[in-house]
């Protein structure tokens, strides 16, 4: 009896809204396909494809984990591009000096969580999350740039670049990475409970205080998790080029927090997906490759993925106003 | 028609159809001149989207709104306030950082580009006046104000559009009693100056303190407007139900004298309760703490949650002493606690009814840190159901929901964690009559049940009608504790209020230490 029109009305709008946000990148995505079939005859050959997913991977495991820093309210992860960076040369280091592939992986990764964990710290003390990645990055980049000496450190490739490689039905490796990481961030989210009060904190820090939640920990499952998703990016980037500098990967920060938002997760936090980012970094990619096979310039591409990310963004932000009030 | 010039607002037939709901269906609305007009129903009769329509936000699908006799066009916000149309929000609009003259002229047509000093104190100190803020040194910073000046403040910068019908949504929502009599007295003036007021309001009392004639709403229908002299509380509720409330205050179980100790407290101090609190609860007890804004119930209540640390004393649940340092400590012993401001820090606006009522509890659905999807959906189905709250509807996010819900979800996410004890601050803010009956049964069940209920309002009709215990509380210290047939409403009331008095008497006396 107390639920009447109003509240009947909001959840009606809601609902579309709802609709709206969960539909809208794969409609996007969709119609790019749909539209790149029809306009190049390279797009839907299986090398092209396999191309996209490849392309895909690398930004796409970075954006997968970073979705976690983002559902928890926490923005991003500004430094993301130089802590993939660092388990480049971390990775790649170990393997130039004949250790094993194994072990550079698993170094990559400890140092990774490990300065992730730090970040978390000062952030879930109320640091703002931005200066703190800022920081962070400038820091390892400093500190890489500074040990290296700017130089080139690499390894005899065909080792290295087995990793990459490395080829599962006529798939290789780090797609299959990509979906992997892609489903176990979904599950952890959505199945267990430490992701389920990552997402409390993001949607409301105050009630999750008020609830028992310790805004640390779910902090720390959020940068653990992007540190991950970080650590595999920045192997498999340098598995695919066999040398690595400290200025590489610098434009992956940009490119995940862009799939991210293209994928749809509130930049409050609280709402959105691994799943959704995935998408969002497909989307980015398909949509440079149809550009690409159209023999279109780089600014014009670089122009048009802007457009793309303004205009979901809006879209979607409006929706998002629209089921509110 | 002839009746046109003789009021100032004229609202017939009007109609809006959002998709298969219908907002509003012929509704007819009239406010003479210098007339405050209570509007009253429960949440989501069609009030607020009346107000939309003659705010100029929402367009009506038919009818037709003539002010002082003439038809006028409210497409726009804009065209409302031309019409001379002027809405008081809930939310305030001030800026915080500018002074008291400043946020007056914000927003102000036809203001002048650049502006003096005593520019600015002449056309505040005109306005103040008119809203009883006259005292009010119109340099102050807006940030510096009590809660119930700014919302003074706020209907000072809407007297600045020189309105001459306005509407007040809920102006005292946030205000304790004694400060809500400042907004009622303002608003008994300003219609003796001639204005016209809309008022709508959840606090009965305030519409025989104020109101000359009231109007009904109930799903998307208005009554005819009824002199406010010749009704009294049971009728008005009748006809916002369209039933019998029955009483609106469930029953209070047997007194028994013997019933076991839940809750004891000896010597409890704490920032912002100064002097040392002793209080017990027995099995089945509500005990109710009132008082004004921020003299110390709440708290008291904070400090028992474990989310201000108490400064001394002694704690004993069922016996046992208890020491939580924080609110996760506070939840391990069993004390469950609802903060007066549901929309901060008591729901996640954003999520399902569902993820809001298991947030306290996960552990208990979850092995191993695997939530169990199915066991979460039976538990919060349970709490839902015992709350009231329409099952089918736990996937729905709960900022969709009405106040009243919106509190059934706040209170009821605590019962799957068998709290020992409830703490409940302002359990019925901003709820409508409907919800405020269920929420007050099954705050009556609960101590039925055997847990120790604890609740602070600063709505002493609240606490008169519900408490077994009643404790008065002033400036920090605890200034009185009784059963409740130690008290009528009345003399709980003069308590309340005369230390009210008596603090601006001693303050103004003494001035700042």
């Amino acid at each position: 009896m107390t639920d009447t029109t109003a509240s009947a009305l909001v959840a009606r709008r809601q609902e579309v809204s709802q609709r709206l946000t969960r539909w809208a990148i794969p409609t996007v995505f969709a119609v790019l396909v749909a539209v790149a079939a029809a306009t190049t005859s390279d797009f839907l050959t299986f090398d092209n494809l396999r191309g996209v997913l490849i392309n895909t991977a690398v930004t796409g495991i970075a954006a997968v984990g970073m979705t976690t820093i983002t559902l928890s309210g926490n923005l991003f992860s500004l430094g993301a591009g130089q802590s993939a960076m660092l388990a480049s040369i971390l990775f790649m280091w170990v393997a130039s000096t004949g250790g094993s592939l194994v072990l550079g992986v698993l170094l990559a990764l400890a140092v990774l969580v490990a300065i992730g964990l730090l970040q978390s710290l000062a952030v879930a003390a109320g640091l703002n999350p931005v200066v703190t990645t800022i920081a962070a990055g400038a820091l390892i980049y400093g500190a890489v740039a500074g040990i290296t000496g700017g130089a080139v450190v690499s390894a005899p490739t065909s080792a290295v670049g087995e990793l990459a490689a490395f080829d599962l039905l006529g798939i290789p490796l780090p797609v299959w990475v990509f979906a992997a990481f892609t489903g176990a961030v979904w599950l952890f989210v959505e199945r267990t409970a430490s992701g389920r009060r990552l997402l409390l904190v993001g949607s409301n820090r105050e009630t999750a205080v008020m609830s028992g939640i310790s805004v640390r920990a779910a902090t720390a499952w959020a940068f653990a998790i992007t540190s991950i998703g970080l650590a595999i990016a920045g192997v498999f980037s340098a598995s695919q080029l066999g040398q690595v500098t400290a200025n590489n990967l610098s434009e992956l920060t940009v490119d995940a927090v862009a799939a991210v938002l293209v994928g749809g997760t509130a930049v409050s936090g609280g709402e959105g997906s691994a799943v959704r980012s995935a998408v969002g970094a497909l989307v980015i990619v398909v949509l440079q490759n149809v550009l690409l096979l159209h023999g279109l310039p780089t600014g014009v591409r670089i122009l048009t993925e802007g457009i793309l990310l303004v205009a979901v963004i809006s879209v979607l932000h409006m929706a998002r106003r629209k089921a509110m009030r | 028609m002839s009746a046109h010039t003789s009021l100032r607002l004229q609202v017939e037939g009007v109609s809006k159809r959002y998709g298969a709901v219908q907002a509003l269906s012929e509704v007819g609305l009239e406010v003479r001149p210098g007339e405050v007009m209570a509007l009253l129903g429960e949440n989501g009769a069609g009030k607020s989207t009346v107000v939309k329509v003659l705010s100029g936000l929402v367009r009506p699908d038919s009818g037709t709104v003539h002010m002082d006799g003439r038809p006028v066009d409210l497409s726009t916000s804009g065209a409302s306030q031309a019409a001379g149309i002027a809405v008081v929000q809930q939310e305030y609009s001030t800026v915080g950082a500018l002074s008291v003259a400043e946020n007056l002229l914000l927003g102000q047509r036809g203001a002048r580009l650049w502006w003096n000093r005593g520019f600015l104190t002449r056309n505040a100190d005109h306005l103040l006046e008119r809203v009883g803020l006259g005292h009010l040194d119109s340099r102050t910073p807006v940030e510096e104000l009590s809660v119930a000046e700014m919302q003074l403040l706020e209907i000072a910068r809407v007297l600045a559009r020189s309105a001459t019908l306005m509407i007040l949504d809920e102006p005292t929502a946030a205000l304790s009693q004694a400060e809500a009599g400042r907004v009622l007295s303002t608003v008994r003036s300003l219609a003796e100056q001639g204005t016209s007021i809309m008022y709508i309001t959840h606090r009965l009392e305030e519409v025989f303190a104020v109101s000359d004639r009231v109007t009904i709403f109930r799903n998307g229908r208005s009554s005819a407007p009824e002199e406010t002299a010749t009704l009294d509380t049971a009728q008005i509720v009748r006809r916002m139900l369209g039933r019998e409330l029955g009483d609106m205050f469930p029953e209070p179980g047997p007194v028994d004298d013997k019933a076991p100790v839940r809750l004891a407290i000896t010597g409890l101090t704490a920032p912002g309760v100064e002097a040392p609190v002793d209080l017990s609860v027995q099995r089945g007890q509500i005990i109710g703490l009132t008082g004004q804004l921020g003299s110390g119930g709440s708290a008291l209540l904070k400090a028992l949650a474990g989310f201000l640390p108490a400064l001394s004393g002694r704690v004993e649940l069922e016996g046992e002493p208890v020491e939580f340092a924080s609110r996760r400590g506070g939840i391990a012993a069993g004390v469950a606690y609802c903060s007066p401001d549901r929309k901060r820090d008591g729901i996640f606006d954003g999520l399902s009814i569902e993820k809001n009522l298991s947030s306290p509890w996960l552990d208990r659905v979850s092995r191993f840190g695997i939530l169990s999807r199915r066991d979460e959906r039976t538990a919060a189905a349970r709490s839902a159901s015992s709350f009231a709250l329409d099952t089918r509807r736990l996937g729905s996010s709960v900022g969709t929901l009405s106040g009243g819900n919106q509190q059934k979800v706040a209170v009821g996410k605590w019962l799957g964690c068998d709290p020992r004890v409830l703490l409940v601050d302002e359990p019925t803010r901003g709820v409508d009559v409907g919800a405020r009956a269920e929420i007050y049964k099954q705050l009556r069940s609960l101590a039925d049940d055997g847990m120790a209920v604890v609740v602070c309002s600063s709505d002493t009709n609240e606490i008169f009608g519900l408490c077994d215990v009643i404790g008065t509380f002033h400036r920090g210290v605890l200034t009185s504790l009784a059963p409740k047939e130690h008290w009528t409403e009345e003399t709980l009331v003069r308590e309340v209020m005369h230390s009210g008095n008596a603090q601006s008497e001693t303050s103004s006396e003494v001035g700042s230490p």
